[in-house]
């Protein structure tokens, strides 16, 4: 177990080595230039050139990512261009908080959407099951960003349930960081929750018409230990993959989120270094998204061992 | 799942022509099954799209948001750029009918302008992702090597990274601007158009004509380009429209974020950003674009499921069906012993079109015997099967006769009735092992569940009565095995697993619907003994539904031979074999091979099986009988009290197994 989960971290390096060499080139190609951001565009050339010079931008690319790499394997990811934090301080806040709430609205996805998806798997073409199939397309066209503004319209703005937008540190008070963090795990998970109800619907179709579900019936089980027992478990290994691949997605979807709640996530981050061209900034969290991705992966794959005996690890 | 053949495919040991069985839903529509390429499938699918309500629907949306994209300076009240500060925030009225917004510009100009940027954006980036993608994907594809682990490589390093990050980082490379951001949509979209055509490139290279092409000295890159094309376009149609949705998602996320597009141009994305300030005294500014941008994308999914929808064969009306009259359903009482265990009393069971699987089906089994059912794949031996424990396919009911089990009614049972007879009184044994044990669930589990659904034992008690189930069926080391999951068993030793779950409660009718057809044959025999010496042991009745004539010498004491849904004989195995009364009895003898024909060419029996919709007219054996005459295309055949539906019954010598 332990030599799979390494086997797997080791042949997740050279991705992950070709991810930062393409997000550091791709960075350096950002037409804004930084030096002109932080000195205006009319101060003096020489001036710039000092400044450039003093950042080390002005040595060959290659050398510079070298420089970022042997920092990177020790955590040092540099410095902000603008405000001089340590990059792995700020983005080790910022992910903390995009994570908590990717996680949140994952599980509102999952209570959603495999229930949905069983109940409407159990009784194809009835009706239930054709409004089911009409929420679920719904859910996977409604952008995030429009529901989370519906949302806050009505819960927080006319209902006044919620509070309207804002961050609560856990630390400072869990209460009030719990009830913030509702509506945008709502707004984020929903589209997931579609994405989760239409698979787990079709899986559960396809377990439903086995071969093992007719050997079950014939042995005299009764049809509910069939579902809740058999055909969900078989279901949820192709499931499985759908939700590692959104995991990543809600990562993403999270930065979107964070916006329209004023949450200080990655997001925020990201959007403000991709503006001002704050290059370490958005090489390390772009590269962190990518370490998340991949290991959201190898979490899945290990998953996948424990629900399909067949690819077990031995 | 649902199409695999419940027969399986024919042993070497005889030559009857095989055809997909009725029992699995979908009999031989062989042309439906065939790639949607070539004109004929794509006017199917055409066809089969026009059906769709709801793809008409979104045909129609998407052909108005043309329109209204080619059209907005036309169709347009107002410049959607011109601000009018005085005007700003109105309500809906009669000059602005969907109100104005924070400049006073008008929001139904906006939403019509909205359109052409979200239409231009998800083609734009679209097709650059098609032309990208479909050459990247092809030529990895050709080249294979080192071309192909680069590429693959590039496409993981591509997808480790989420589009939207990834679309964020190519904007701020590119710079912002609606052509920019959806280069980079463009760019992420390549790298699973190559999937799809780099897949499709590898499977055309493994086949036979690409060999035969080089052989022939030809350029295969030409002769594939042709095949490869039409094989990719379906999946590709698909993935594009769900791609455009995808896109324009993209888009109005990337506007609303104020980092795809500049200030001149209108896009809902922005409009919503803009809304924002203002959203709780005017809600409507938030709702119009949000809704546009909803529907939009809905069409374009669902236009994306509507063609996938279309040109699977799947959902093919199956040809020919409810073209013919229905059959009346005829029940002849036979007689049956006092004694029978089952007696199945003309059973005739129907699929939803009204067809006849199996018309006036009547036998009956003793206890302690051992009874066959034989004929061809399609005759309706499975269904029969499966009739007797309710088990019969969706859509698929009893339509007359009785099931008994001694004086039980079995026919029209269900619920917990029913239960109480599956497994307890009646247990069933399955064609593929493979495929009727649950692959994520021990064999320990699937075991005890089957012995607790009928008996109060603990789980210990059970999990101790599951050992013994295994070592009564010749499972060596049972009490470690339980542990295992079915993929680690051999096939005859899985069979002997589903025997084993057959017998948790012991039946006194055990039911093997083709019990070694997915076995080595090797592995046939010991299974076959098994099962005679389980229930010579265990005092059961066996039914043997098989297609292989040498299992029903071997094992059963009568047969019956069934043909088209109707039993054509019914006698004892030395009666049958030796002296065949039915014309199809003495053609499936004749076409088991004999070592002592060598050199003579083997007998098939000509034609197949007609489907369920089409039973011939009078005897439905007569267009492949060598004896048919004029009498028997018309009317109805009787069953003698042999079971014998033949008019010809008393007149033809016929030939015995040789």
């Amino acid at each position: 177990m332990t030599k799979f989960v390494l086997q797997r971290l080791l042949s997740a390096l050279p991705t992950l080595l070709l991810v930062s060499a393409f997000v550091f080139t791709l960075v350096h190609l950002t037409p804004t230039d930084p030096v002109a951001q932080i000195l205006g565009e009319g101060a003096p050339a020489a001036d710039k050139d000092a400044l450039r010079e003093q950042m080390g931008l002005s040595r060959p690319i290659f050398e510079q990512y070298i420089d970022w790499l042997g920092g990177a394997v020790t955590g040092d990811l540099g410095n902000s261009l603008y405000t001089s934090i340590p990059v792995s301080e700020s983005i080790s806040t910022g992910i903390g908080i995009t994570l908590s709430l990717a996680i949140a609205g994952m599980a509102i996805a999952l209570l959603a959407g495999v229930p949905l998806g069983v109940l409407g798997a159990l009784r194809p073409g009835t009706t239930a099951d054709r409004l089911l199939t009409t929420v679920v397309a719904l859910g996977l066209a409604v952008p995030s960003f429009w529901l989370g503004l519906l949302l806050v319209l009505v819960f927080a703005v006319n209902l006044g349930w919620l509070p309207v937008v804002g961050y609560t540190p856990i630390g400072e008070d869990p209460g009030a960081w719990a009830t913030g963090m509702i509506l945008p795990a709502i707004a984020l998970g929903s589209h997931t929750a579609a994405v989760i109800a239409r698979q787990t619907r079709s899986a559960m179709i396809d377990a439903l018409e086995s071969p093992y579900v007719t050997t079950l019936l014939a042995r005299g089980i009764r049809k509910r230990k069939i579902v809740l027992r058999y055909a969900i478990k078989n279901a949820m290994v192709p499931v499985l993959a759908v939700i590692a691949i959104q995991m990543s997605v809600l990562v993403a979807a999270s930065f979107v989120i964070e916006r329209i709640f004023a949450v200080p996530g990655l997001g925020t981050m990201l959007i403000d270094s991709v503006v001002r061209a704050d290059y370490p900034v958005l090489q390390g969290a772009i590269v962190l998204v990518a370490v998340i991705v991949l290991l959201v992966n190898l979490g899945a794959d290990l998953l996948y061992g424990v629900i399909n005996p067949k690819v077990r690890p031995q | 799942m649902t199409d695999q053949p419940r027969e399986g495919t024919l042993q070497s040991t005889a030559v009857l022509t095989e055809q997909t069985d009725p029992a699995g839903i979908e009999p031989g529509d062989g042309a439906a099954a065939e790639a949607a390429a070539g004109p004929r499938a794509k006017a199917r699918t055409l066809r089969r799209m026009l059906r769709q309500p709801v793809t008409l629907f979104c045909l129609a949306m998407l052909l108005l948001q043309v329109v209204l994209a080619l059209g907005a300076p036309l169709i347009a009240p107002y410049d959607p750029a011109a601000p009018n500060v005085a005007n700003k925030l109105q309500g809906p009225s009669g000059d602005h009918w969907l109100g104005t917004d924070d400049l006073g510009r008008d929001t139904l100009s906006r939403i019509i302008y909205g359109t052409r940027t979200a239409l231009l954006a998800s083609t734009e980036s679209v097709a650059i992702g098609l032309v990208l993608g479909v050459g990247l994907g092809l030529f990895v594809g050709y080249r294979g090597g080192w071309w192909d682990r680069i590429g693959m490589r590039i496409a993981d390093v591509m997808q480790s990274i989420p589009a939207l990050l990834l679309a964020l980082a190519l904007v701020a490379v590119l710079g912002s601007g609606l052509g920019n951001a959806m280069l980079a949509v463009g760019l992420i979209f390549a790298v699973s158009f190559m999937r799809i055509t780099r897949a499709v490139v590898l499977a055309e290279r493994e086949k036979l004509y690409v060999d035969a092409a080089r052989v022939l000295g030809l350029r295969s890159s030409g002769i594939m380009l042709r095949q490869v094309l039409p094989n990719v376009s379906p999946p590709l149609i698909v993935q594009a429209s769900i791609a455009l949705g995808t896109a324009l998602l993209i888009e109005a996320t990337l506007s609303f974020l104020g980092v795809g597009i500049d200030a001149t141009q209108v896009s809902w994305g922005a409009m919503l950003d803009a809304s924002r300030q203002h959203v709780s005294e005017h809600p409507l500014l938030a709702i119009l674009p949000g809704a546009a941008i909803t529907l939009s994308v809905l069409a374009f999914n669902l236009l994306g499921d509507g063609l996938r929808d279309a040109g699977s064969p799947r959902s093919a009306p199956r040809a020919g069906s409810g073209k013919k009259a229905k059959l009346p359903i005829v029940s002849t009482p036979v007689p049956s012993p006092d004694d029978a265990l089952l007696r199945v009393d003309g059973l005739t069971v129907t699929d939803r079109n009204g067809a006849q699987l199996i018309s006036d089906v009547s036998f009956h089994i003793k206890r302690g015997e051992t009874f066959g059912v034989v004929g061809e794949s399609g005759c309706g031996k499975s269904i029969t099967a499966a009739a007797i424990l309710g088990l019969l396919p969706k859509g698929v009911t009893i339509a007359g006769g009785s099931i008994r089990l001694e004086d039980s009614e079995l026919a029209g049972l269900s619920g917990e009735a029913l239960r109480q007879v599956r497994g307890k009184r009646i247990g069933m044994v399955f064609q593929d092992p493979g495929s009727a044990l649950s692959p994520v669930h021990t064999v320990g589990r699937q075991l005890t569940d089957a012995i607790r659904a009928h008996s109060g034992l603990s789980k210990a008690e059970a999990h101790d009565r599951a050992a013994e189930l295994l070592t009564l069926v010749g499972v060596p080391n049972p009490q470690e095995r339980l542990k295992d999951y079915p993929h680690q068993f051999s096939g005859g030793m899985a069979q002997r697993v589903v025997i084993a779950g057959a017998l948790a409660c012991d039946p006194e009718l055990l039911i093997a619907d083709e019990p070694t057809t997915a076995l080595d044959v090797t592995i046939q025999a010991q299974v076959l003994d098994l099962l005679a010496s389980l229930r010579e042991r265990l005092q059961m009745s066996l039914l043997i539904i098989t297609h292989d004539l040498g299992v029903v010498a071997d094992s059963c004491d009568r047969v019956a031979v069934m043909y088209a849904g109707q039993i054509v004989e019914q006698r004892s195995v030395e009666d049958a074999f030796a002296e065949p009364k039915h014309p199809y009895t003495e053609a499936l003898l004749a076409a088991v091979p004999h070592s002592e024909t060598d050199g003579e060419p083997l007998a098939t029996i000509p034609g197949r099986v007609p489907p369920a919709w089409a039973w011939p007219q009078g005897c439905r054996f007569n267009p492949r009988c060598p004896y048919a005459t004029d009498d028997c295309r018309t009317g109805t055949v009787p069953a003698d009290a042999d079971g014998v539906r033949c008019l010809r019954v008393t007149e033809l010598q016929l030939a015995g197994a040789r």
